[in-house]
């Protein structure tokens, strides 16, 4: 018995989590299957815009630069709050290694810059 | 004593009502003055959203200038707005061909005689690469 194929989405748990996580009261059932189109709605505009910066860089790539832009015009970042202060905010302790460089003893930089 | 600002939000204000007076021929209504003030003062905001944008954009081009191309990514998200602002760029380069055009053979017959028949339109983006990436 084959599986039909889906669109690729978040695990709905996980999005029921973080949203009652953030709102801090009881959600009716179907609030949350709104909120989960919601979300499947977000990543497609997500990708169109990032796409379109990507192009406009003339790459192939997206790379951080595009994503700050993205967040930059969503709002979320501003001069008084950057990218690297909602890393730190949102984020846990290992995808904050990843992204924020810290320098440690013997003039090491980890992590290393790509290129 | 007059700052900056307040000339530029003058300016807005004046073509503000002027464009609503056209808005009101057309519809057969009327603006209050509250309105008029209103419109003029959203537009001011705008403008300032605006030119943080396309600041940004031009910065992730790695540009320094504000192109076409950039004023086409802002107003990306709505398709109307879009078409629009592609056809008048697009004639915007077709007429900066035109001149560019004219004056090379201008400067190809080297005629002591001007062309008294000149009107050239202040053209404000300089679009060198025309051709759509």
């Amino acid at each position: 018995v084959r599986r039909e194929k889906r669109e690729p989405s978040l695990p709905s748990n996980l999005v029921k989590k973080m949203f009652i996580h953030y709102v801090k009261m009881p959600v009716a059932k179907d609030a949350l299957e709104a909120v989960e189109r919601c979300v499947n709605l977000y990543f497609k505009h997500l990708s169109n815009d990032l796409e379109a910066y990507v192009n406009h860089a003339r790459r192939k790539t997206a790379e951080l630069a595009d994503l700050e832009l993205l967040m930059r015009r969503q709002g979320l970042i501003t001069d008084k709050m950057p990218l690297n202060v909602l890393v730190e905010r949102h984020l846990p302790m290992e995808y904050r290694k990843l992204l924020i460089p810290v320098a440690r003893s013997g003039n090491k930089v980890i992590p290393q810059k790509p290129r | 004593m007059e700052t900056e600002a307040q000339r530029l939000k003058a300016a807005f204000h004046y073509t503000a009502a002027r464009l609503c007076e056209e808005v009101a021929e057309d519809k057969g209504i009327c603006f209050s003055r509250q309105a008029i003030a209103a419109v003029s003062e959203i537009t001011f905001r705008q403008c300032e959203i605006f030119a943080r944008d396309l600041e940004m954009f031009a910065k992730h081009g790695k540009r320094s200038t504000v192109n076409v191309e950039d004023v086409k990514l802002l107003a990306r998200r709505s398709n109307s707005l879009l078409k629009h602002i592609t056809q008048k760029s697009d004639e915007l380069s077709l007429n900066n061909l035109e001149q560019k055009e004219k004056k090379k053979k201008k400067s190809a017959a080297k005629k002591g005689r001007r062309n008294s028949n000149e009107h050239e339109e202040p053209v404000a983006i300089v679009n060198e690469d025309s051709n759509m990436a």
